[in-house]
């Protein structure tokens, strides 16, 4: 379970190089992952790449395993239908790699920048319902990813799973599902209303201009080794 | 159908570009028909939406290999405009997880965003002849047929040869290095997409009927924009 607390607390209290890089260089830093994982032929090269992250994220004080277990959660899917594939070794280990590799990005971007900037520069660029439905999603998320497993928990100790049952148990998941999502547009409209009475009025109180910092070479010299590996390493 | 599993650097450039620059027009036309609404009011039930889209896309039932998506619930709780922006945050933070390429993100969004709208409209043009549980189901299993029809027919326009196109489910993955003659037709693979994509439908439209009738009773104002809807025509035909 992703734990947001745990995620805010290492984005607000570290102090290496990758922290004092600004959020636009992180963000040029993961488009140009994003853009070696996309142009991608070889899973050695980008698994090269992948490695590299983990060896910045490592020497800059980046919770790396962390971040290296966490973005293995991306692996699940592509690990699941890789299997269905009729490809041999090769098609299936890239398919991996190229889920977990801007996993990982987006990870290091997380964990290293409060989420308050994040989304201040996303909300220059979109438009505020877009800015703000992003950041509403993210934090809704974690609040939905915590009641379900509070949720799993209850069904179980009240008797809600019946081994053979089909039906009573697809009625109860569907009931459970509706009522988290009950619950999670209440949460989601107190939280709404509690950043609104603190002065919340669609953009982040950290907006300002894309100004870079000295720390910013760390994460566009990896980004752009990352790319360099994919396009030399055929 | 919800989304195509499809790695990036498979798809043809033009098809990905254009696939992008039709989401964009629609985001447009989703934001264009909001202006005039209070959007703030609606931002906290597009993240809780959206998170609960994210959440379930996230469940698999291995089985199967499906999951479900709620695209259906969304268009009906959010309607077309909102529901639209739903589809693309969605299928962003779903990009950026590794869950389906960068590449495919506008194509997906399409797809995912149709089913939105459809659902909404089937769900709206039922209202006066089911009751609210088999509205839902029925609105969901027709969008998600319309929805995998249009998913074969991006398989037809891609030109990449159907055979590399495989059917997990509702789920396509593309697989390289397939050997000529394990290749298959546009109608082979629109018959195994539609008879496989059959029962996670059918999962998919129990679902949503469920959590709409659960909705319908224990907090009805999440639907009035529909009900509203229902609720004034039947005045309208009584005063008549």
């Amino acid at each position: 379970m992703i734990d947001v607390a745990r995620i805010d607390y290492w984005a607000a209290s570290g102090s290496g190089l990758f922290h004092r890089a600004s959020p636009p260089a992180k963000i040029v830093f993961l488009l140009l992952v994003v853009t070696a994982a996309v142009l991608s032929k070889n899973p050695y090269a980008l698994l090269a790449g992948y490695c590299v992250l983990l060896v910045v994220a490592a020497a800059s004080g980046l919770p790396w395993t962390r971040v290296m277990a966490l973005s293995w959660y991306a692996a699940v899917f592509a690990l699941l239908y890789s299997i269905s594939i009729r490809g041999g070794f090769w098609i299936r280990a890239l398919f991996i790699v190229k889920a977990i590799t801007p996993s990982c990005a987006v990870l290091m971007l997380i964990v290293s920048t409060p989420y308050p900037k994040i989304f201040s520069l996303l909300s220059s660029v979109l438009p505020e319902i877009l800015a703000a439905g992003l950041f509403m999603t993210y934090r809704t998320l974690f609040i939905l990813l915590d009641m379900m497993g509070n949720f799993a928990a209850a069904i179980r100790l009240r008797g809600g799973f019946s081994p053979g049952s089909l039906y009573k148990n697809s009625a109860n998941i569907s009931r459970g599902i509706a009522m988290l999502l009950v619950r999670a547009v209440e949460r989601s409209s107190r939280l709404y209303a509690v950043m609104v009475v603190r002065g919340y009025n669609g953009s982040m109180a950290e907006a300002g201009g894309i100004r870079l910092r000295r720390a910013d070479w760390l994460p566009i010299l990896t980004g752009m080794t990352v790319l360099t590996l994919v396009l030399t390493w055929k | 159908m919800t989304h195509m599993h499809i790695p990036d650097g498979i798809l043809p450039v033009g098809l990905w570009i254009a696939g992008f620059l039709l989401m964009f027009l629609a985001m447009g036309i989703s934001l264009h028909r909001l202006r005039n609404s209070d959007q703030k009011k609606k931002i906290p039930l597009l993240g809780a939406i959206s998170a609960a889209m994210l959440v379930a896309m996230s469940l698999e039932i291995i089985p199967i290999a499906y999951h479900i998506n709620l695209s259906v619930v969304a268009g009906i709780l959010l309607g077309p405009a909102l529901g639209f922006l739903a589809a693309f945050i969605t299928n962003l933070m779903l990009a950026l997880m590794g869950h389906g390429g960068i590449t495919v993100m506008g194509l997906n969004t399409l797809l995912l965003g149709t089913e939105v709208i459809v659902g909404h409209t089937l769900f709206y043009a039922l209202h006066r002849r089911l009751p609210v549980f088999w509205r839902a189901a029925a609105a969901t299993m027709l969008t998600l047929f319309l929805t995998t029809l249009a998913l074969v027919g991006i398989v037809a326009a891609s030109n990449v040869d159907p055979g590399l196109f495989r059917d997990a489910g509702e789920h396509v993955v593309v697989e390289r290095g397939a050997h000529h003659e394990d290749l298959i037709s546009v109608s082979r693979f629109a018959s195994i997409a539609l008879s496989l994509g059959f029962f996670g439908w059918f999962i998919e439209a129990a679902i949503t009927g469920s959590v709409i009738s659960f909705i319908a009773r224990v907090k009805p104002d999440l639907l009035s924009h529909v009900l509203h809807r229902e609720k004034t025509a039947q005045e309208g035909r009584q005063t008549r």
